[in-house]
């Protein structure tokens, strides 16, 4: 195995000055690749926060209804398929939910306040809600079914559209590292030839030669992408301590969060592995035209 | 077993005329030649084929007993070491001392530090340059250079030397020393293969001589020594 030291190394490396702006171009890519990824989090920790709105359901029945009227209701939704549980919120629990609205001393047993059923629904149940909404007509005229699925659908709908943007955008720089990583290289190679060829013709393996330039790029990605994750971890801090101003919500383990530093270490790491393997596979196919 | 057989050589470079037309040569084992040509004869491309720097358009190459037209990449490399070459322009890297140039194909061989340090220095002192071995080779004279590059070539101890025009930007005297330490070299059991387009100069000698003339190789005299 050849051993270049030194002097020798530059002879296949780029030289210092063309790669001294690789690390800051690929810590830029790093950044809005980490901050996607970051973005990916909070979007799947967003989603996760809003599952349960699928399983539960708000009957609101006229605050006139008669007790008969309310029973039946309640008999309704139990008979109804896929209805896992009904309850009817007393008045205290009804006061509780009231409150943020209305204030702590409102007397409400003389406002007309509806009755308020919380309906726990099985995730798969294929309940016909249209049906149920018929009948709940009948029983009770002015009774309303909130149901916020269609809302989590169509969250779940930009969240994904969202995904693919974040996940797009993160291929796009980590195909950029690769794109600069080939172009350094590509672009000495024209004025490294007759060293490479001699390289060659003295004997030298194509790794042998390969090498210096592989690790001298892993060392780039490296280093780029470790400022490129510590400037997007800063920007996430400053987001959440900006508060008001710029409302970035922080995944759920918030700064400490294992995904969020897995996420920056990977992309850093990526980084790195790519940048070494876009200028090993360049160089080698250069060194494939050579004798 | 022959070192070097060339059969029918050709070559010619897209589609132009013919810089080699038909050339076939034997060197056997420790034997000493001269090429000698013009200008323009297509000695460096001859030479350029017999050190794999690049493929003949026809014939058939034998190295080391290997058809080169059968080697792979790695086959390639490791014939490759066991050749020393002088470059007509020397080819030093002018980013190196002398002492790296010259440790290069050690290096590239993966010798131990202390051998290649040993070996180097004892070059250094054999070519005359025993004080310049840390002055980078963008620095030297052209003859500084030259015996440079005749260091390096000889470094690895290679069974075949080849060289283009070693004595080409030398005075004459500097020129007799060279070919006397190429016939050192040839004692201690390389081929040598030195190629000039000084007839005169390669008539000196009492080695065997080829002449390259408009692409096709004769036999111009001397002795066949083995």
């Amino acid at each position: 195995m050849m051993r270049l030291r030194g002097a020798q190394r530059r002879l296949t490396a780029e030289r210092d000055e063309a790669a001294a702006f690789v690390p800051w171009l690929v810590a830029l890519m790093v950044y809005l690749a980490g901050l996607g990824g970051v973005g990916l989090i909070v979007l799947d920790d967003a989603l996760r926060a809003a599952a349960p709105l699928a399983a539960t359901m708000t009957l609101q029945v006229p605050a006139d209804a008669s007790k008969a009227r309310l029973e039946t209701v309640l008999a309704v939704l139990r008979q109804t398929p896929g209805v896992v549980s009904v309850h009817l919120l007393d008045a205290p629990e009804t006061a509780q939910l009231v409150e943020p609205w209305l204030g702590p001393s409102v007397p409400l047993d003389q406002l007309p306040v509806p009755h308020l059923i919380d309906l726990r629904i099985a995730p798969d149940a294929a309940t016909d809600f249209a049906a149920l909404r018929r009948q709940l007509a009948t029983v009770a005229p002015g009774a309303r079914l909130d149901d916020q699925r269609p809302l989590l659908a169509g969250m779940r709908a930009a969240t994904r559209r969202l995904d693919g943007v974040l996940g797009a955008a993160i291929l796009v720089a980590l195909l950029l590292i690769a794109l600069l990583a080939v172009f350094a290289v590509r672009s000495n190679l024209a004025a490294r030839r007759p060293a490479l060829e001699l390289l060659r013709l003295l004997g030298a393996d194509d790794s042998d030669i390969v090498r210096p330039v592989a690790t001298r790029w892993l060392w780039l990605g490296l280093a780029g992408g470790a400022i490129g994750a510590g400037a997007a971890l800063l920007t996430i801090l400053a987001l959440r301590g900006a508060g008001a101003v710029v409302q970035l919500p922080p995944p759920d383990g918030g700064i400490a969060d294992w995904r969020l530093l897995a996420v920056l270490a990977g992309a850093a790491l990526a980084a790195g592995i790519i940048a070494m393997a876009s200028a090993r596979v360049t160089m080698l196919r250069h060194l494939a035209q050579l004798p | 077993m022959a070192l070097v057989g060339l059969e029918h050589i050709a070559k010619s470079y897209g589609g132009g005329a013919p810089i080699l037309s038909d050339v076939s040569l034997t060197l056997e084992p420790g034997s000493f030649c001269f090429l000698t040509g013009d200008s323009g004869a297509g000695k460096t491309t001859l030479l350029r084929i017999i050190c794999l720097a690049e493929p003949p358009s026809r014939g058939k190459l034998t190295l080391f007993g290997a058809d080169s037209a059968r080697l792979d990449r790695m086959a390639r490399t490791a014939l490759r070491r066991r050749i020393g070459i002088v470059f007509q322009d020397c080819r030093l890297l002018d980013e190196l001392t002398a002492r790296d140039n010259i440790a290069l194909p050690l290096r590239i061989q993966g010798a131990a530090e202390d051998k290649i340090l040993d070996n180097v220095s004892e070059l250094l002192a054999w070519v005359g340059l025993a004080d310049r071995g840390d002055v980078r080779a963008a620095s030297l004279s052209g003859g500084e250079r030259r015996r440079v590059a005749i260091a390096r070539a000889i470094v690895g101890r290679p069974e075949l030397l080849i060289a283009d025009e070693p004595v080409g930007d030398v005075d004459d005297g500097v020129a007799l020393l060279l070919v006397r330490a190429f016939e050192e070299i040839n004692r201690l059991g390389a081929t040598v293969l030195i190629a000039t387009r000084d007839i005169g100069f390669a008539g000196r000698f009492e080695h065997q001589r080829f002449r390259l003339d408009r692409g096709m190789l004769s036999e111009a005299g001397g002795t066949a020594v083995q």
